[in-house]
């Protein structure tokens, strides 16, 4: 039959049902009275001839259930059929429903919420065209593990090499603009030519670069981002062929980015855009500054990203022959990288997401055991009303089928309940993420305050995370509903209407099944109990980390001395000198401080040697982190100067140069004695680079930076008198709360310079939790799985036992009246249960040595098999769960033992 | 003949019944009579199993049906076989004369 017919007399038939039941019956009796006639006109008497005829007809209803079962659409009747018998049953049982669709709703819930993570961070496909074949192209040396190609190298890949249609580059700075309302400090990025196109972006206003503007020495034009045209342009779209000055120097704005744009580094989102630039020139020379590029490309379609990185490794191999030999040291032994974009995008830290994941599904598994038990329980009472149904006919596939539809109800309201939890979840993550200062995110170190950076505003529930939910809905029915269902339908029909009349401990087999799960529950519980341990622990070693300074009472900003105004090392000295004196003035502030990095902030490399050649070779160059500092900042962070003195204003440009190290520094290269000796830091003098003679007057203690859980690394502090930084820090150690000394601090930079904007003003202690946030985001999340994970557990323990308990009123009714004392009673269930949940904190406590493999990574001063927190794990798990039992086993032992007796 | 009734071929229900109502028309009980008779008397079909096929092939449009009087003055529903129904009679007696032909030829084989 055509299968649209077949719709079409279904709904009919469904349509229909009144006038088609009375034709059948009115056609099936008539048939009775047919065959009675017949009889009756051979003579037979006419009561025995309807009699017989009944008989051989089979029983009128019976044919007509034969009819009705042959009807188009007879399955979806029956099916609908189920679904209002289980709404029936549902309603009956309030409080089982609602202790189904609540432990569901909430494992569900978790589940998708960090889905939608999982998928928004790592399954959807990015928002660029043809975003598979999309590649980021890096070389990773040992000496600098940078993700960038030198600019010649860049051009030169660009003809040569053969695996990728196009190849665009970007590099990005930070600079400050003025000219549209206040000065403020902007994230500039200069792309190529054809970055935008490769991408498939075409602003939503104006155009994009030409490749004659991208050019050293080409027009001064730029593109504004969405959000940056928003908040300094007002969305004013006569916004083109205006002029804005960065830098100082004036640009002309020719376009602006689209709304759904995000740019491709997870750590990075510019305001403004401008070519890059790039020198075509593709050889390198020592007189000539390079640029190191970052570099995305688009693999040609026949051509897999390990063929393109062989290609890549060849032509950078092949460059690295043609390099002065000055370079060579420096890109010895150079590996070449070719990365899907996302990789790039996302960044390395998914681990986090994979073990959120993990830890939910426990938290799933938990809620579907439990409700399989629910589900049990409740098929061993209605086991009378069960096997009644078998005697009257129902197939053993109808009674499966009845017992899943139910579960499949539950899991579908507890589906929508997961979904509204997720819709709130991803909500409070979207507005952390909105709220987390997005116009002056920065690179690397201050990029991490939230899990995966900038896209955890990409975070949402959509199409596909609701079809996940709604399959694992279904899931879910079949995993809580399947075991009930099976065991529900194999009863023995006759044995169970036989003693449904008493009320008999369950089967040995129910019982197995249910303990069973049981045991899973609390191991899952135990696990994740113990994986929050060791997060726990590891999150206060972080926070106790000597970290070498003084968080409290400290204010700290940052400024940036760029432009013509400033590109003299003079103009920088004089912005500090001017500057210090109004700071130190504001009343409450006990020291004020300028530093070219904060601690725990990422620092950059200077070259130093210790070798007294003032232009030693590459090779006898070290990258030494190096910190340029006022005099008073170690009062300042509060990093006590261990030996020697502080920098004082004998330090000037003109006198020797000075240098206080750190312990690391002192012991790795003077074994600890380092006062008063000598190494060499290369710096521009009068225009020339040179490594100049430096005298070591102080020991400072180790201080963290580029974050809390690095090593402390050897490094070196030198007066901002003699090398000037660009960018500066400042920071203030005041006597009452520091947030309150923002406004001071503004007023005196602005005093001193009023086109110069201030950003990131924080107190230190709001950084320290930036830093941390994503631990804590990590450990709290777990934390409250394994609490979740717990509580579920321990219901399930108490609904095992208290229904197990109700199976046996009448046993312990007899045990009492036999002589038993109430207090053995006591000790009968809770010993059972007792033995449950220690086998199941063994199992709990082995699952947690595998989950503890996944978290190494994220582990800070603990080992992976803490002994503390497995073993505090399992005893929290076993006293909840004997507590649970406790409720259950004190009842038993309250039993009425005359009502008991009466019930018979 | 206990037995036949019971055994009656898997698919060639609707094939006796096609074949019963002919170009008549009949009632249940007429076409259950009929198949007796054609088949002499080896295949009884019970009401069990004609009424849910006659609904059956009615729905697939094989049959159509109306309602009308019997010869008992009752009311009775009287079926008869449409177009479709009678191509469909001739599938199927196709279908059937080549299983028969091979279960016939595979006796026959040594």
């Amino acid at each position: 039959m055509k299968l649209w017919r077949r719709i079409r007399t279904a709904a009919s038939n469904l349509l229909h049902k009144d006038k088609l039941e009375s034709d059948l019956d009115a056609e099936i009796r008539e048939f009775a009275d047919a065959v009675a006639d017949e009889k009756i006109n051979v003579g037979m008497d006419p009561s025995e001839a309807r009699r017989i005829a009944l008989a051989e007809i089979g029983g009128v209803e019976q044919v007509k259930q034969a009819v009705r079962e042959s009807r188009s659409g007879a399955n979806v009747e029956l099916l609908w059929q189920d679904v209002r018998y289980g709404m029936r049953i549902l309603r009956r049982n309030p409080s089982f429903t609602w202790a189904a669709v609540i432990t569901l709703g909430l494992g569900i819930g978790a589940t998708t919420s960090i889905f939608s993570a999982v998928y928004s961070l790592v399954l959807r496909p990015l928002p660029y065209a043809k975003s598979d074949q999309l590649v980021s192209v890096t070389a990773q040396s040992p000496k600098f593990q940078l993700d960038v190609l030198v600019s010649p190298d860049f051009v030169a890949a660009q003809h040569a090499l053969k695996s990728f249609s196009q190849l665009a580059g970007y590099w990005w700075a930070n600079r400050n603009m003025t000219g549209s309302s206040d000065p403020v400090r902007i994230v500039f990025a200069g792309v190529t030519a054809n970055f935008l196109p490769m991408l498939g972006v075409k602003p939503q206003l104006g155009r994009s670069f030409s490749d004659s503007e991208d050019r050293p020495g080409g027009p001064s034009v730029i593109i504004l981002s969405n959000r940056f045209w928003q908040s300094q342009f007002g969305a004013d779209p006569k916004v083109i062929g205006k002029s804005v000055a960065i830098d100082g120097r004036e640009e002309t704005v020719i376009g602006v980015m689209p709304r759904s744009f995000s740019f491709p580094n997870y750590g990075l989102e510019p305001d403004v855009y401008a070519p890059a630039d790039i020198d075509r020139a593709t050889s390198l020379s020592v007189n000539r500054g390079v640029m190191g590029i970052f570099t995305i490309g688009r693999l040609l379609s026949d051509i897999s990203r390990e063929q393109a990185q062989v290609e890549l490794q060849t032509f950078l191999e092949a460059r690295a022959r043609t390099y002065p030999p000055a370079f060579g040291p420096l890109f010895n032994g150079r590996r070449a990288m070719v990365e899907s974009l996302r990789r790039h995008l996302t960044g390395d830290d998914r681990q986090p997401l994979w073990i959120l994941l993990a830890a939910v599904a426990g938290v799933l598994l938990i809620a579907c055991s439990n409700v399989a038990n629910l589900q049990l329980a409740r098929a061993l009472s209605s086991r009378h009303e069960t096997a009644v149904r078998g005697a009257l006919g129902a197939s053993r596939i109808r009674l499966i089928r009845k017992s899943l539809v139910e579960s499949l109800i539950v899991s579908l309201l507890a589906a929508t309940i997961g979904i509204a939890i997720a819709l709130l979840v991803t909500a409070l993550i979207h507005n952390a993420g909105m709220s987390s200062k997005a116009s002056t995110i920065t690179y690397a170190g201050e990029s991490f305050q939230l899990p995966s950076g900038k896209l955890s505003t990409l975070i949402q529930v959509n199409g596909w995370v609701v079809a996940f939910t709604v399959g694992l809905a279904l899931l879910v029915a079949l995993l809580s509903g399947l075991a009930p269902a099976v065991s529900s339908g194999r009863t023995d029909l006759r044995n169970a209407l036989q003693t449904a009349a008493f009320r008999i401990t369950s089967s040995r087999e129910q019982r197995f099944l249910r303990h069973l799960l049981l045991v899973l529950q609390i191991g899952l519980a135990v696990m994740l109990l113990a994986a929050a341990g060791l997060l726990v622990r590891s999150f206060v070693n972080v926070l106790h980390y000597d970290s070498g300074f003084d968080p409290n009472n400290t204010l700290t900003a940052k400024a940036l001395l760029t432009g013509n105004r400033y590109h003299l090392p003079e103009l920088r000295r004089n912005f500090a000198r001017n500057l210090l004196p109004r700071l130190g003035a504001i009343p409450g502030v006990k020291a004020a401080a300028l530093a070219s990095a904060l601690p725990l902030a990422q620092v950059d490399g200077d070259a130093i040697s210790f070798s007294d050649n003032p232009n030693p070779p590459v090779g006898l160059r070290e990258i030494m982190p190096t910190i340029s500092v006022t005099s008073d900042y170690f009062r300042a962070v509060g990093t006590p100067l261990f030996k020697g003195r502080a920098f004082d204003n004998r330090d000037t440009a003109a006198s020797v140069r000075v240098a206080i190290v750190n312990r690391a520094f002192a012991r790795q290269f003077f074994a600890g004695d380092a006062l008063g000796r000598h190494f060499n830091i290369g710096q521009s003098d009068n225009g020339q680079f040179r490594f100049l003679p430096t005298t070591i007057v102080g020991i400072a203690e180790n201080v963290r930076h580029n974050g809390l859980s690095e090593k402390v690394q050897p490094e070196v502090y030198v007066p901002m008198d003699q090398i000037p930084s660009e960018e500066v820090d400042f920071i203030l150690r005041t006597s009452t709360d520091p947030a309150s000394f923002a406004k001071a601090m503004r007023k005196a930079v602005i005093a001193v310079d009023h086109e110069q904007p201030l950003f990131d003003v924080e107190t230190m202690n709001e950084r320290l939790s930036d830093l941390v946030a994503q631990r804590k985001l990590l450990m709290l999340l777990i934390a409250s799985f394994a609490m979740l994970a717990m509580i579920l557990a321990a219901v399930g323990v108490f609904g095992v036992f208290a229904y197990s308990v109700s199976q046996r009123t009448q046993e312990m009714g007899i045990r009492l009246a036999l002589g038993t004392s109430r207090s053995r009673l006591l000790r009968l269930i809770v010993t059972q249960a007792a033995g449950l949940i220690f086998v199941g904190g063994a199992v709990g406590i082995g699952a947690a040595l595998l989950l503890s493999k996944l978290l190494v990574s994220t582990l800070v001063g603990v080992t992976p098999h803490d002994t503390l927190s497995f073993s505090l794990a399992w005893v929290l798990m076993t006293l909840i769960a004997l507590l649970a039992s406790m409720i259950p086993a004190v009842n038993a032992a309250r039993t009425d033992l005359i009502s008991v007796l009466r019930q018979e | 003949m206990e037995q036949n009734q019971t055994n009656l071929l898997q698919g060639t229900l609707d094939l006796l019944i096609l074949k019963a109502i002919g170009d008549g028309e009949f009632h249940g009980l007429g076409i259950s009579r009929r198949i007796e008779q054609i088949t002499q008397g080896t295949f009884q079909v019970k009401p069990g199993s004609l009424f849910p096929a006659l609904h059956r092939m009615e729905e697939a449009g094989w049959l159509s049906s109306s309602w009308g009087e019997s010869e008992n003055k009752r009311r009775a529903k009287f079926y008869c076989r449409t177009r479709a129904g009678e191509r469909q009679l001739g599938i199927e007696t196709q279908e059937w004369e080549t299983i028969a032909r091979a279960i016939g030829n595979a006796l026959k084989a040594t």
